[in-house]
């Protein structure tokens, strides 16, 4: 990789002001800049900063971006009230990784597309118009929905997805942007972040939600998903007040189905209203020559997250 | 003749290797290295039409740029197996992708790296070939290449009269070996002589090709490997990066460091090739092959075709009195194949599910079945084996897994949501035996020091080969040192084949015991022994010291007899190359979520008739080793190639996925432990390959068990079964 | 300077001591000396800021036990420890662990003493190789030390992080189990 200058921010303003590429972890920049996919003439890195507190304040869980995610998911607040939290982190890449990267990272991750991450492929994410040859190329691993002509590589984050079933927001050096609004399609500008925008918490409100993730994959752990599941509910007895379904491994970008979670609210949860959902959330669905079956497996996905979830029987 | 061999002793080098001070080849420290990094092809055929390194060689700390314009020309060996088909940078024309086309050399790694990003290759295209289904039709039997033809017939398969037929077609991706450890060649010349720090699975024969290829003599190259990082064929040729690694550190005058990247890998190892194969079984109503046809296809490339992955099992397992096997290629525009671990159970698995496609056809239990048509003698010559307690193997295995238990029907086990089912498969593997030598010598104070320039590839060679040499010697594992890894010590051959065992410990019995016998004789010809007088056979050797026979109150020892003498006693012995097959069977456990058809395997155990066991401990971890890979072949791995570039899509650990800690569950690893009288080698015949090959069968054989579904495309991934 | 953990203990209170003010951007930094502290002891190596952990420990300290088995963090044998954490050296940068404790393979065994995670790996056959033993051995310290070796399915799930080609993975959960007895 090109050499760069580096330098350590000793505080927020610093940092944001300093024109440079954040690093906290480091475990997906390094893998880019290795890779050539990204080049930086200054690292800027921000693990100095207090940005890793866990706490709630009010009716919100705030999590600093620096917090690694190992210490989030096992951080008893997070257990015990936000389960899909612990659970997606803690099916998230390896032990040693979950030690090194912040979550405020991992919602920048960029994707693991093969054509993306080979330089000497052509890649719109990577260089606009040079083409994306997973439209008709090597897809099984890629986007039924949000994908257009352009890219359908998949985002890869599992804690974007469980945040977004409840309806976190992110906390920058500027704003607070809901996690719906955070994340664009566009293969080139991934979020709304601004040059030199630093996240500085996640901000996840308390409510009175049951949670859970499931994540499907070609081997037990250690891998993306190919396909995922979060699911936040607010059941009373049976009966769905309200409901909040996302997806991984499906879209470019963490994917939410309202149309499925309009199934679900206001009904009891039973095996129809179940399976009324999960084909709302496939209505629409693109699938390409090899990933056809992710059509197929998120329903199941959703069938035996919210059976599950549920006590369905 | 006290047993020492076959105890579960420690390995003898696991000292080094828990605490770091193993230095493999990478880990070499040479004082001033130059750190190489090669530019890849990023197509996979066509010519290299112009390339620019100017930027590249003004980068900081670039020493020099070396494409097909300026490196030393080489010689290539003419013939399989030593070299990959053709040299790399020797001229414009690419073969593949991730071909070298150049190799950047600066004082650090991080320079070399950047600089390999800053040479500027253009290239004239031409469409590739990428995948055996672009090439259907072209298939073709090349001529043998490792002795064995690629056509075999046995009767007449055409007239063979059958109740019941089983034709079906079966298919595997390209497999990569992916040794952790990658390949690294790091060379340093002295006075016209090469040191090669090599990672080869055959240090002799890296020596002969670097010698051909340099133009040098093979006395004026010294090849090392002290320790492997794994291979599984992946460092069984000599490879491109070592024989140009060699030849631009002699023109740079200094020491040379290259190491491949992961990513690399996937282009300049070889693979397990893409496979299809056809398998038509004809049989009698009772389960009696009549016939057996088999025609398989795997991949050959612009610069070989040979077929890795032989038919030896439709041969070999069962007697079937017709039988037709046919081994085709059909050449793409990618990299060579090559050998990767066991490379029989490509087609081993058509095989074995279609044995239990039989079994279900005509209503037999697939134990069953199998010893209906149990092979009493080799079906290939018609005269006994030397040792064949296949038989054995499967009453230990069906009985530890509670086979008798087994429901015939499939999807009949449920477990909750769950669906369990129960697979088995015959397990088998030639196991070879090069000729090899070596030299065991007893010192003044009675230890023992061997040598033979075999590698420690991991499984256990250092630790067996002490045991054996113990054994040989009567004398304890303390006092032996066994010493490996260099290629000025006595000639061996490949860490491959299953073959090591069976090669070194031979040659190390007939050194061994003629050591053995002059000390002896310097014993009983010795006034001042106890054994005076006696002849050499009425002398026995144990824990280092000397018995007469019958009368263990007259005793000597080796440190008293070797004291007394004052000089060495050493012998150097070779034995010759003797093939070999080795057979087991596996049982296996698989359940599988409905809901997701994600297949879980959570029960295996195999049992193996590998002749005596040398050591039990490391040949059970050979046997979870083998049966692991069994699980990635059947369950997940692949490598993916992209139809109209032929380049790898997955090129790395995150992509090309292999099993996990998780994904494995205990295993049991069962032995017959009988001597086989035909080995030259205590007993002892290889093994390490035959733990995989009836892996993938047995547990697509459990799949169809559980579910009813019969998959006959590998791997077994949850989209296929949902 | 404190170390990230004292960092974290404070609250976010203190502010590490950054190393100097921002530079301008910059195609070429120079190779810098910094101070590393590994297996208790302080090497000062001059390394530019793109050279990772790994590389630094293996190419300027000749730390090989370490080893380089993907450099993407996808297959565990780079693994040490950092502040007692495990973590992949070949996903992060030297200088970016100024004022950690760093602790490779090499740092386990007192003098002569094997670490009972060394002990139980040789008694288990917990490697064929070796080449992912360094890696392993540190994950297995980290995961017992974490308490997530409490069943053999929490130590395989918690070990999954360290791919072992030659696959010991049965008798690595059985090494683990018995270290942390």
């Amino acid at each position: 990789m090109k050499d760069f200058a580096y330098t350590r921010a000793r505080s927020v303003a610093e940092a944001v002001s300093s024109q440079g590429k954040f690093v906290s972890g480091g475990t997906d920049l390094l893998n880019l800049m290795k890779d050539g996919v990204e080049s930086h003439d200054l690292i800027v890195d921000i693990n100095g900063l207090p940005l890793r507190g866990i706490a709630v304040s009010g009716p919100v869980l705030s999590i600093g971006a620096l917090a690694r995610m190992s210490d989030v998911a096992s951080h008893p607040l997070v257990r015990q009230s936000f389960p899909v939290l612990s659970e997606a982190l803690l099916d998230s890449a390896s032990p040693q990784i979950r030690n090194m990267a912040a979550v405020g990272g991992n919602l920048l991750q960029r994707t693991r597309c093969g054509y993306f991450r080979d330089i000497a492929s052509p890649c719109n994410k990577r260089v606009p118009g040079s083409g994306c040859p997973a439209l008709d190329g090597e897809n099984r691993g890629h986007a039924i929905f949000g994908g257009g002509d352009q890219c359908i590589a998949v985002h890869p984050s599992d804690l974007a997805v469980s945040l977004l079933a409840l309806d976190a927001s992110v906390r920058t050096s500027k704003r607070v942007v809901r996690l719906d609004d955070f994340y664009l399609t566009d293969p080139v500008r991934e979020t709304v972040l601004e040059p030199g925008e630093l996240i500085t918490a996640i901000e996840v409100p308390v409510g009175r939600f049951t949670s859970r993730y499931l994540k499907l994959r070609d081997r037990a752990t250690f891998e993306f998903a190919v396909v995922s599941v979060a699911a936040a509910l607010d059941l009373r007895g049976r009966r769905v007040c309200d409901a909040r379904l996302t997806f991984g491994g499906v879209a470019p970008r963490p994917w939410r189905s309202t149309a499925a979670e309009d199934a679900l609210r206001g009904k009891d949860l039973s095996a129809a209203t179940i399976a009324a959902a999960a084909s709302a959330a496939v209505r629409g669905a693109v699938p390409r020559q090899h990933n056809g079956f992710k059509v197929e497996l998120v329903q199941r996905a959703i069938k035996a997250l919210l059976t599950d979830l549920g006590s369905v029987r | 003749m006290k047993q020492i061999a076959g105890l579960p002793i420690d390995r003898i080098d696991g000292r080094a290797k828990v605490t770091g001070a193993a230095k493999y080849t990478a880990d070499t420290d040479i004082p001033g290295v130059l750190h190489g990094v090669l530019v890849l092809s990023t197509i996979a055929r066509g010519k290299i039409t112009s390339i620019d390194t100017g930027r590249a060689k003004s980068a900081p700390g670039v020493v020099d740029v070396f494409t097909h314009l300026n490196t030393p020309r080489l010689t290539l060996l003419p013939f399989f197996p030593y070299t990959r088909g053709f040299i790399p940078m020797q001229d414009e024309i690419i073969n593949h992708d991730g071909q070298p086309v150049a190799i950047v050399v600066a004082q650090t790694l991080e320079q070399a790296q950047y600089a390999s990003t800053l040479v500027d290759v253009r290239y004239s295209q031409e469409v590739p070939k990428a995948v055996l289904g672009q090439v259907a039709g072209t298939e073709y039997v090349p001529d043998p290449a490792l002795g064995e033809p690629n056509e075999f017939t046995r009767g007449d398969v055409t007239s063979a009269a059958a109740d019941v037929k089983i034709d079906a077609n079966y298919s595997s991706p390209t497999h990569h070996h992916n040794p952790i450890e990658t390949s690294a060649s790091l060379a340093v010349w002295q006075d016209g002589k090469l040191t090669a720090y090599e990672t080869a699975q055959g240090i002799q024969f890296s020596r002969g090709v670097l010698a051909y290829s340099l133009g040098v003599q093979p006395t004026d190259v010294r090849v090392r490997t002290a320790y492997l990082g794994g291979g599984f064929g992946s460092k069984s040729v000599v490879l491109p990066h070592t024989l140009l690694t060699a030849a631009i550190a002699r023109v740079l005058g200094q020491p040379l460091k290259v190491v491949l990247t992961r990513a690399a890998m996937y282009t300049s190892t070889g693979h397990r090739s893409e496979f299809r194969q056809r398998v038509a079984l004809g049989a009698t109503k009772d389960g009696k092959l009549t016939s057996l046809i088999q025609t398989t296809t795997q991949q050959a490339s612009r610069t070989d075709e040979v077929t890795y992955n032989p038919t030896r099992s439709a041969r070999m397992l069962y007697a079937v009195p017709n039988l037709q096997v046919r081994q085709q290629v059909a050449a793409l525009d990618r990299p060579g194949a090559g050998f990767t671990r066991s490379p029989e159970t490509a087609a081993h698995f058509g095989l074995e599910t279609a044995m239990d496609e039989l079994a279900y056809a005509v209503g037999v239990d697939p134990l069953e079945l199998r010893l209906r048509n149990y092979a009493e003698v080799d079906p290939e010559t018609r005269q006994p084996f030397t040792s064949r307690y296949l038989r054995d193997c499967y009453r230990m295995a069906a009985n530890a897994f509670g086979w008798s238990r087994r429901s015939m029907k499939p999807g009949s086990t449920r477990d909750g949501q769950e669906f369990i089912g129960w697979g088995m498969a015959t397990e088998a593997h030639s196991s070879l035996a090069f000729p090899s030598s070596a030299l065991v010598q007893m010192n003044v104070d009675g230890t023992v020091l061997a040598q033979s320039s075999t590698q420690e590839i991991g499984t256990g060679t250092l630790t067996v080969m002490t045991q054996a040499v113990a054994e040989i010697m009567g004398t304890t594992v303390d006092a032996v040192t066994f010493q490996l890894g260099d290629s000025d010590l006595p000639a061996a051959s490949w860490s491959a084949a299953s073959a090591t065992v069976k090669s070194v410990v031979a040659a190390l019995d007939k050194a061994g015991k003629a050591v053995r016998d002059n000390v002896i004789k310097l014993a009983v010809a010795d006034a001042r022994s106890p054994l005076s007088g006696l002849a050499v056979d009425q002398v026995e050797a144990e824990h280092g010291h000397l018995f007469a026979t019958g009368d263990r109150s007259r005793r000597d020892s080796y440190l008293d007899v070797m004291s007394r003498h004052g000089n060495v006693v050493a012998t150097t012995a070779q034995t010759p190359s003797t093939p070999g097959y080795t057979t087991g069977a596996v049982f296996v456990e698989v359940r599988i979520d409905p809901r997701s058809g994600r297949v879980r395997v959570t029960r295996a155990v195999g049992a193996y008739d590998p002749g005596r066991v040398m050591n039990r401990k490391t040949a059970r971890s050979q046997v979870i080793g083998g049966i692991t890979w069994g699980i990635g072949f059947a369950l997940m791995e692949q490598t993916v190639v992209d139809q109209r570039t032929a380049r790898i899509v997955n090129p790395n650990l995150s992509g090309y996925l292999i099993p996990v800690n998780a994904d494995v569950p205990d295993i049991q690893a069962l032995f017959v432990d009988k001597p086989d009288p035909g080995s030259p080698a205590l007993g002892a015949r290889g093994f390490g390959e035959v733990p995989i090959t009836g892996v993938p069968a047995a547990i697509g054989n459990a799949v169809f068990h559980a579910t009813g579904r019969r998959i006959r495309d590998l791997p077994i991934t949850q989209d296929k079964l949902l | 300077m404190p170390s990230r953990r004292t960092v974290l203990q404070a609250g976010g209170a203190t502010v590490v001591t950054a190393l100097g003010p921002p530079g301008p951007a910059a195609a070429e930094a120079p190779a810098r000396e910094i101070a590393l502290k590994v297996n208790g002891e302080v090497h000062k190596v001059a390394v530019e800021p793109r050279v990772t952990l790994l590389d630094a420990l293996r190419e300027r300290m000749n730390l090989t036990g370490a080893k380089k088995g993907c450099d993407r963090g996808e297959c565990g044998a780079c693994t040490v420890l950092a502040d007692g954490r495990r973590i992949k050296s070949c996903l992060t940068l030297a200088v970016m662990r100024e004022g950690e404790e760093i602790t490779t393979i090499e740092g386990l065994a007192s003098g002569d003493r094997l670490h009972p995670v060394q002990e139980a790996f040789i008694r288990q056959d917990a490697f064929q190789c070796g080449m992912c033993t360094p890696g392993q051995i540190m994950s297995a310290v980290a995961v017992i030390q974490e308490g997530h070796a409490g069943s053999p399915d929490e130590i395989r799930e918690w070990m999954s992080g360290n791919l072992c080609r030659c696959a010991c993975y049965p008798n690595i959960v059985a090494a683990v189990r018995d270290a942390a007895r």
